[in-house]
């Protein structure tokens, strides 16, 4: 079976590559935007002798490149998606690239669509989780955001994106797997989800507080994904995707100043984060958007409202983590610490 | 009376569009229209845009705007113009205007010929501290002028230049200017309103100033420029940078009696006037003076900020303001079309200089 990967050459794609390969998927076909990320991936395919990677280089944007990506392929896993950058772009990049790979899947010739199954990494974002009370459990069954355009824009994108997913599987009969991961982190990602805070300035307002993070080590999470792309129980659910051990906002902030660099932070609880986003909010509209709207109270409560999670559905298809969340976290703030040190 | 707007073209910019349409009074904003049906349904949805379309003949057919804005790229600006014009609206462009001068010959004599108006988005043309210079030469204080150096700093790092840098078929690598075209209005457009010449002189170098740019690749951008420009009476001097650093815009103008110096990211103007005291005095009064200067246009800006006039597209909003005016007054658009073509007419000849390779 022929497997393409999009988005392999980025933080979470190698990482699955190495976990379908670990799997028993050896002919693989990873879609990558950026040349040198190849070398990476063939470092990866080394531990695997009967691994058959195979690259296609381009950008989802455009159909010629997807109908030379879904050839032949029985099982997509797509990854791409935009992370960063204007809204149009995140659109773009999600969206459109989406609705371009699955126009790509419907036109080709070959494998029926009703034998092919796609798995897609949509985002714990797409959950309205806003008007939820303090503490509700956020599993699969949570109800989907019904005011993205409320939302962050990378929210936005990523719903739109699922929604597309779901469409055109009513429409062509696929199997679509949809996972939902927390934050993803580790080695070659981020310091800080918006969930423990914001860097403004030289300061770093610390919003999250006690509430916990939902936080999914990268390997843990390509395992995640790689078992759910294998499983056949999987066609047509959805997994939230998250660790067993979640630290809070708090915890990790206090973690990471032991462990990577002392920065200044300043802790707003929750009501304060909540008055000051309904401030700011005021001034932006009375304002006609002088300051940006980047802080709402619908945004608070969608980022530091606080919720428990629940991954006991991905539990079920037999999963569990491959690296502990102290394993995770340390190696984590080691390549953080690594990565300080070399800047000027 | 309130006209009906409608954009063409749903990237980045056209977010801009329509934030500082909502501040137009006489402005109402009634769909967003794009080929790619999902950009049109994003912007509508994130704006709370009534309608969107993804064909432009059903949009002016359905919706009948007295003006369209079009901020698709400039490929398909004729062609756009020319619809928009016998649907009988009026143009909002976003720059660049064309691909090429005669395009943008075009465009004029299209908006002419079926009596409506145009404006380009030369939005900075319109901030404070571009008027507050407009001023000065208008009124004599700065005499006439003598230089103008405009220069423009550019983060490919930023949100325009990464989606550039991550697209090798990106429109803007289409254009004859390529990188330099999508800019060079902001620069040239500073420029011309003190330098009269039709046809001036013009040399124009440019060059890789990212070092770590592989230059053997066929989507490698020049991102340095130097324009020199030199007119009967007046000469000018443009820079584009996409490496210097901090990024900032600035102008200046020499006069004969002074000269302006106008910083756009500080949105401050100050005068360099001739000082007036005898011996080391003369070398020891005049940072104290032009302190002074910059705290009055601190001060300037703080006025500005409390009365929500700080925004970023402020000069776009003025812009705006001043075209939907002309079109309920039939009063001369806030831009001459003359002027207009006169800026395409010397990027273009920059271009043919920069990039001689590039069939025109």
């Amino acid at each position: 079976m022929k497997v393409l990967v999009t988005g392999a050459g980025g933080f979470l794609g190698t990482h699955v590559v190495e976990r379908l390969l670990a799997h028993g998927y050896t002919d693989i076909r990873c879609l990558l935007r950026d040349r040198s990320k190849t070398a990476r991936l063939l470092a990866v395919s080394e531990s695997y002798p009967a691994a058959q990677l195979e690259f296609c280089y381009g950008n989802l944007r455009s159909p010629s490149v997807c109908a030379q990506a879904v050839a032949d392929v029985s099982l997509v896993v797509h990854l791409v998606a935009g992370m960063k950058g204007a809204a149009a772009e995140l659109f773009a990049d999600s969206v459109v690239a989406s609705r371009n790979l699955l126009d790509a899947l419907e036109a080709r010739d070959g494998i029926p669509m009703a034998q092919t199954r796609v798995v897609l990494v949509s985002s714990f974002g797409v959950y309205g989780v806003a008007s939820l009370r303090r503490g509700t459990r956020i599993d699969e069954s949570t109800p989907l955001e019904a005011h993205p355009e409320l939302r962050d824009t990378y929210s936005h994108s990523k719903l739109r994106q699922e929604q597309l997913f779901w469409e055109y599987r009513q429409k062509n009969g696929f199997e679509l797997v949809v996972l939902r991961p927390g934050v993803i982190y580790g080695p070659g990602g981020g310091a800080f989800s918006n969930r423990v805070g914001l860097q403004i300035g030289p300061l770093f307002f610390h919003l999250g507080g006690n509430n916990l993070l939902p936080l999914s080590y990268v390997v843990n999470c390509a395992e995640a994904i790689a078992l759910a792309a294998a499983h056949s129980d999987s066609a047509g659910q959805v997994y939230n995707v998250h660790d067993d051990v979640l630290p809070t906002a708090s915890s990790y902030l206090r973690e990471y100043k032991r462990h990577v660099r002392k920065i200044r932070s300043i802790r707003l609880p929750y009501f304060a984060t909540r008055i000051l986003a309904g401030l700011l909010e005021r001034y932006h509209r009375r304002s006609q958007g002088q300051l940006p709207g980047i802080l709402t109270r619908y945004k608070a409560a969608a980022a530091w409202g606080g919720n428990w999670f629940d991954n006991r559905k991905l539990h079920a298809l037999g999963w569990s983590p491959l690296v502990s969340t102290p394993d995770a976290m340390a190696r984590t703030f080691e390549y953080l610490r690594q990565k300080d040190a070399k800047l000027p | 009376m309130s006209l009906k707007a409608v954009i063409v073209g749903c990237g980045k910019i056209a977010d801009a569009h329509v934030e500082e349409l909502k501040k137009i009074p006489s402005a109402q904003l009634c769909a967003v229209c794009d080929l790619e049906p999902i950009m049109a349904e994003q912007l509508a949805v994130r704006y709370g845009v009534p309608r969107w379309y993804s064909d432009v003949a059903k949009l002016l057919a359905e919706e009948k705007p007295d003006v369209v804005h079009i901020t698709t790229p400039p490929q398909s600006h004729l062609a756009l113009t020319r619809v928009a014009v016998a649907a009988g609206c009026h143009v909002f462009l976003e720059k660049p205007v064309a691909l090429r001068h005669r395009d943008a010959e075009a465009i004029v004599a299209a908006v002419v010929a079926g009596g409506r108006k145009l404006a380009v988005n030369y939005w900075p043309r319109f901030e404070a501290p571009a008027l507050e210079l407009r001023r000065l030469y208008e009124t004599g204080v700065l005499g006439d002028p003598v230089h103008i150096e405009s220069s423009y700093g550019y983060d490919l790092a930023g949100d325009f230049g990464m989606a550039l840098r991550r697209d090798p078929n990106h429109w803007v690598r289409q254009m004859p200017g390529k990188l330099f075209q999508n800019v060079l209005d902001h620069v040239i457009n500073r420029i011309t309103p003190f330098l009269a010449d039709e046809q001036p002189f013009i040399h124009a170098v440019a060059y890789c100033g990212d070092t770590s740019a592989d230059q053997s690749r066929p989507d490698a951008l020049l991102d340095e420029l130097r324009v020199l420009i030199r007119g009967e009476h007046t000469s000018a001097y443009a820079t584009f940078s996409a490496n210097a650093r901090p990024i900032g815009q600035t102008l200046r103008v020499y006069g004969t009696r002074n000269t302006a110096f106008a910083d756009f990211g500080a949105r401050t103007v100050v005068l360099e006037r001739k000082q007036t005291f005898p011996s080391a005095l003369g070398r020891l009064f005049p940072p104290f003076l032009v302190a002074k200067d910059y705290l009055r246009q601190g001060l300037k800006n703080v006025n500005s900020f409390s009365h929500a006039r700080f925004h970023f597209f402020d000069g776009m909003r003025r812009l705006l303001g001043d075209f939907y005016s002309s079109i309920e007054n039939d009063t001369p658009p806030p831009l001459d079309y003359a002027e207009i073509l006169r800026v395409t007419s010397i990027m273009e000849r920059i271009f043919d200089q920069v990039y001689p390779e590039v069939q025109r």
